[in-house]
């Protein structure tokens, strides 16, 4: 397959003094594809989005991302690579201290991007999330749903070619958990590849995208989109 | 947005377009001015900080300036004295004017005056509560002096030798110098002036601990969000960078404080120096701290501080790692 942005290849990680997290893990994610991961708890979903950010190394197997070799990536290519990906987390991390604007414009910075073009990339970023009138706000002042949604700008405000998310709903109700799953849909819509770990089978079936099952660290299934009741 | 591979497109040549230098100006105005809010935003903790170190460089500072005011003192008194030659009472006009041409002619000396037995006699019965018992002399027993003036800025060597040779001349029986005082007082500001590099030296190892361990805590307390910068793709020496900004702050800032604390010595001390300076009819150039050391201070403080912060801030981000 060509246009495989994700490609995992017999991909297996043994913690230091752990048993197996994952298993001789074989798969592929398309261009422009959205996926979840899902599995129950301790299956392996961190570990799978960790080794795509180059958070852990793999113990076997080759993994590539946009067409590159993540092994051949050393310590100091690190930074690169993530200011490509945009990462969401399920504690959102974003920095308590600074405005929400401040937040997402964080990437750009690190980036090198100038002050005039970073303004205009950070309200683009935070207008898709519908946010754009809490850019002076500090994240302490915002409901957990609306820090999510500045976490996902932050990860979106770079253009990435990659997302990966990891339970980015796991604090949310229901109803902001689909609200922000739909929010994924659409930046899978604009040709954004999309990979998101999640144990919430309900939310995943209402969501209707493929969906990679683990169990103990091995892939389970594969349930393409059209497939999902 | 347009389509999607346009859009992936554009983002990545504005990422090759980018011009290095431009994204190195972001990147040091971002930290500079983030790592000057950071400091604000805790105003106490910063300006406690800043005002041990302003204090602890200002220490040399002052102690300088005190020798620098002790050495001046040492030159209006010292340099230049007249040294007086006693001869012995036999000896009469005629050896006194052969000697002092003889003098003149010796390294060092500018002139020679020669003072008669009357001419002291005159000049001390001038002064009160002597005339009386003056009278009562049968006759003069002050001896021939010879007042030997030394050139502008002779060198000490040559003062010595100098008054060695006065002391081994004919006739000559007691050679008052001040010489003596003076190098004593030279060598007691030999030991200041290495007093004052010691302490300079001690003061800016304690200014580089202080700024070590203030970004040591500051990086400990910001444990959480040096993680998510490096999730988000921050290189290390981005992470790094504020807080050797800090670093520079810390030292520039203490560093003015430093200067500003011994300008207002100075000024305390002007009014007593004047005085001083008076009593020796205006010999008495007080020298202040030189222009040089004003600016020259705060820019040592700035680079002390960055390698302060330097040194602490590699071990720390690494055992943060
Ligand atoms: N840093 C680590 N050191 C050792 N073992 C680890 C580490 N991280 C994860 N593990 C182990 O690896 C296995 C997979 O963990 P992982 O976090 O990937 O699971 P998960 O599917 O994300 O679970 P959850 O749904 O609870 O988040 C678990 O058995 C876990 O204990
Ligand atoms: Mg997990």
């Amino acid at each position: 397959m060509g246009n495989a942005v994700i490609r995992f290849d017999q991909v297996s990680k043994r913690y230091e003094g752990g048993h197996e997290a994952l298993s001789q893990l074989t798969f592929e994610v398309a261009k422009g594809e959205m996926a979840f991961v899902t599995g129950h708890s301790g299956a392996g979903k961190s570990t799978l989005l960790k080794l795509l950010a180059l958070i852990e190394r793999p113990s076997h197997g080759h993994i590539s991302l946009d067409g590159q070799s993540l092994a051949k990536i050393g310590q100091s290519g690190i930074p690169k690579l993530r200011r490509n990906l945009g990462m969401v987390f399920q504690d959102h991390r974003l920095l308590m201290d600074r405005t929400v604007f401040a937040n997402v414009e964080l990437p750009l910075v690190i980036g090198g991007i100038a002050p005039l073009e970073r303004g205009r990339r950070v309200r683009a970023a935070l207008e898709k999330v519908g946010l754009l009138d809490y850019e002076r706000q500090l994240p302490a002042s915002l409901s957990t749903g609306e820090q999510q949604r500045v976490g996902i700008a932050r990860a979106i405000v770079v253009k990435p070619t990659v997302l990966i998310a990891d339970e980015p709903t796991g604090n949310l109700d229901p109803q902001l958990a689909v609200e922000i799953m739909g929010l994924f849909a659409e930046f899978q819509q604009i040709g954004t590849t999309v990979l998101i770990a999640s144990h919430d089978l309900p939310l995943i079936k209402r969501i209707k995208k493929r969906v990679i099952v683990l169990d103990h660290g091995r892939l389970v299934a594969d349930v393409s989109a059209e497939e999902v009741l | 947005m347009s389509t999607p591979n346009e859009a992936q497109t554009a983002a990545r040549t504005e990422r090759s377009q980018r011009r290095p230098v431009s994204s190195w100006r972001e990147h040091h105005g971002w930290s500079a001015a983030n790592s000057l809010r950071r400091l604000a935003s805790k105003p106490v903790g910063s300006l406690l900080t800043i005002a041990v170190m302003g204090l602890a460089l200002a220490l040399p500072l002052a102690f300088y300036l005190l020798l620098s005011n002790v050495q001046s003192l040492g030159d209006a008194l010292g340099r230049n004295q007249v040294i007086n030659v006693f001869l012995k009472t036999d000896q009469v006009a005629s050896n006194a004017q052969l000697l002092a041409k003889k003098i003149e002619q010796h390294d060092g000396v500018a002139n020679v005056t020669v003072k008669s037995p009357q001419e002291g006699l005159d000049e001390l019965s001038k002064m009160q509560g002597f005339s009386d018992s003056l009278h009562a002399l049968d006759n003069n027993p002050l001896p021939y002096v010879l007042l030997v003036q030394p050139q502008d800025g002779v060198s000490a060597d040559t003062a010595n030798q100098l008054v060695d040779d006065l002391r081994n001349e004919q006739g000559v029986d007691v050679v008052q110098d001040s010489g003596t005082w003076r190098q004593r007082l030279d060598a007691l500001l030999g030991v200041g002036n290495r007093a004052v590099l010691i302490l300079a030296g001690l003061f800016a190892l304690a200014v580089l601990l202080v700024v070590g361990n203030t970004v040591r805590v500051d990086i400990t307390s910001r444990a959480d969000e040096i993680g998510v910068l490096k999730l988000i793709g921050a290189s290390r020496a981005f992470v790094r960078r504020p807080y050797l900004y800090a670093g520079i702050w810390y030292g520039l800032f203490s560093g003015v404080l430093a200067v500003a604390l011994a300008i207002a010595i100075e000024f305390a001390l002007a009014d007593p120096v004047a005085r001083l300076s008076q009593v020796y009819e205006g010999k008495l150039h007080v020298g202040g701290l030189p222009p040089w050391l004003l600016l020259a201070v705060p820019v040592a403080a700035a680079v002390l501080g960055w390698l302060g912060a330097r040194l602490v801030s590699a071990w720390q981000l690494r055992r943060a790692a």
